[in-house]
């Protein structure tokens, strides 16, 4: 049964589990992929992360000129093969989410892979693993359609993916709280 | 003058036209190069070696491939654009420097760990000089002569370069120097698979046609290529003219696949300098600040390009302020995205993005 990486954004408590499990992914080589950010920092704890959302039509792709991004059939966008990517760079500039890292010393682009060593087996990506707070899930499509009746989102509110993101992606994004109207308790 | 020009481009379009597409011209032009070549080295073909026919042909079909991949590939619009952009700026300072580091020395493959440097060196070193020894051979630009008073030799293109004695240093390391670059080849090729058994990346992207193969065909054709050493001399040549089949399907099997795999990463990592030389430029001529916090970011220039090539494939982001989605730095993008989940501008506060790096 095919899953995806879903996420409910404001249940993110700002505990950065997620930043510490992937340094921890196999061939991540200790060096975290993902996000997490600060609403508004100077006046509350609300936190977000914020990782590749595995774009169907991925810009960092199409811009490599080396081909080096490559699209696994499971559609997750790989980080750079290492012996093609040239370090020009332009995935980083073309990403609408600006997810692409960049070592200069090593002359080589990574970014979240999905865990792909453990993806395409079934098993949930580090991140979606350690998450405490249910911010990051791995659900089948059923799952989340199931998700979208329990919020009861008549109003065209239901966020998944378009039209809050810049074009159909794989991972997909839901804000149920913040969408209802509903105060936070943490 | 114009009326020069004129006749300059007319004459030129009538070469291009004589071609039916890139393909057939490039193709054409380096087989006629590598025949005048071969003519002369060979002083008329007075010197072909017939056992190296095969290698011939394969080296033949190896340069349809190779254009036929480079052509559909320079077509691409990111690719054609650090290709024009970065040959027009070949020559700056620091090219041979940056060739040197990229090709020669490797010094990033250094930076990604001292075992995956030690492989590369291995393979890519042993491939080379292997190179550089047989195809001179195959084409008879170089070839042996012995004298009667135990004096060998070396002529290239035709001309006699160096006459050593047959059992000295040079004359020694010349007819051993396949057996040197094979076990080199060997050794690297014995490094990677072992990388590939245990890494964990490694083994969830590899795929056999694509990871596998490469390294199987370069252990084949360095373990074959030792063997016929080793029968001329302990078996007195037992056996050769069949491994010498092996050796040479194998060396064939490898050169035609080398534009479509793996391997293909060799004739095309030289646009690594290109790029290089393309961000030093227009990084000089001028920076993009972000349109959030005025950080310099990129070079206008590339800023530029990628929207550009984006827009070629439909991709077009603009952000309702106006501007391009690439014109923000890489930590406002980010949080421009999160301000548009939460509605709150957080790409508006001044404050820097704290601990993404997991270290507590
Ligand atoms: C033109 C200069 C060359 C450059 C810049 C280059 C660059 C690279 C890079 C960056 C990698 C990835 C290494 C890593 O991160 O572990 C690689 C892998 C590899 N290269 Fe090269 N290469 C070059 C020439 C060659 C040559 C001549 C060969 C010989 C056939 C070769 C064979 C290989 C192989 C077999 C691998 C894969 C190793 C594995 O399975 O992990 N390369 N190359
Ligand atoms: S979110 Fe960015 S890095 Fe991820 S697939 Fe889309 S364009 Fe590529
Ligand atoms: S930095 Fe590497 S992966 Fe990114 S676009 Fe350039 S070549 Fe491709």
């Amino acid at each position: 049964m095919k899953k995806r990486l879903y996420l409910e954004l404001e249940n993110c408590i700002g505990c950065r589990s997620c930043l510490a499990a992937c340094t921890q992914c196999g061939g991540h080589e200790e060096r975290n992929r993902n996000y997490v950010y600060d609403v508004n920092p100077l006046v509350n704890r609300q936190t977000m992360p914020l990782m590749c959302l595995h774009c169907e039509n991925p810009a960092c792709a199409r811009s490599c000129p080396a081909q080096a991004i490559q699209i696994h059939e499971t559609g997750a966008v790989l980080s750079a093969l290492v012996e093609k990517c040239i370090g020009c760079q332009n995935c980083t500039i073309a990403c609408p989410y600006g997810i692409p890292k960049f070592d200069q010393e090593q002359n080589l682009m990574y970014k979240c892979d999905l865990c792909i060593d453990r993806t395409k087996d079934g098993i949930p990506p580090m991140c979606a693993s350690v998450c405490p707070s249910n911010t990051l899930q791995w659900l089948t499509d059923e799952e989340i359609e199931n998700k979208k009746k329990q919020f009861n989102l008549d109003n065209g509110k239901w966020v998944t993916s378009m039209p809050y993101l810049e074009g159909e992606t794989n991972v997909k994004v839901n804000l149920p709280g913040i969408l209802q109207g509903i105060t936070k308790l943490f | 003058m114009q009326a020069k020009a004129a006749v300059n481009q007319k004459s030129g379009n009538i070469l291009n036209n004589a071609f039916a597409s890139h393909f057939a011209k490039s193709m054409f032009l380096s087989v006629t190069a590598l025949a005048i070549l071969s003519f002369i080295g060979t002083r008329m073909f007075t010197h072909v070696d017939l056992n190296l026919y095969g290698y011939m042909v394969g080296t033949i079909v190896f340069i349809g491939g190779f254009f036929y991949r480079f052509i559909a590939w320079g077509e691409r619009p990111p690719t054609k654009l650090i290709l024009k952009k970065g040959l027009k700026l070949l020559f700056r300072k620091s090219t041979p420097k940056t060739s040197v580091e990229h090709l020669a020395t490797y010094n990033f493959i250094w930076n990604r760990g001292i075992y995956r440097w030690t492989q590369h060196v291995l393979i890519g070193w042993g491939c080379i000089l292997s190179c550089f020894v047989t195809f001179p051979l195959v084409f008879g630009w170089m070839y042996f002569t012995m004298d009667d008073n135990g004096y060998y030799n070396i002529i290239a293109m035709g001309m006699k370069v160096m006459t050593v004695p047959a059992d000295g240093i040079i004359a020694n390391l010349s007819y051993n120097a396949l057996n040197i670059t094979a076990v080199m080849v060997i050794a690297g090729v014995c490094m990677a698979l072992y990388r590939r058994l245990k890494n964990m990346q490694a083994r969830a992207e590899q795929k056999f046609l694509y990871d596998f193969m490469p390294l199987y065909m370069l252990l084949l054709v360095s373990i074959t290529g030792l063997a016929l050493t080793f029968m001329n001399i302990f078996l007195h040549g037992a056996g050769q003219p069949a491994m010498s089949l092996i050796h040479q399907w194998s060396v064939i099997i490898t050169l035609i696949y080398l534009p479509f795999g793996k391997l293909a990463h060799i004739p095309f990592r030289p646009m690594s300098i290109l790029a290089r030389n393309y961000r030093e430029h227009y990084a000089e001529q001028g920076m993009k600040e972000c349109k959030v916090c005025g950080d310099q970011f990129v070079s206008a220039e590339q800023s530029k390009d990628v929207v550009d090539v984006l827009c070629v494939n439909d991709i077009e982001f603009k952000a309702k302020e106006g501007h391009h989605l690439a014109e923000m730095c890489l930590p406002c993008r980010r949080k421009y995205r999160i301000a548009q989940f939460s509605g709150f501008p957080t790409h508006e506060v001044k404050v820097k993005e704290a601990n993404q790096n997991a270290k507590g």
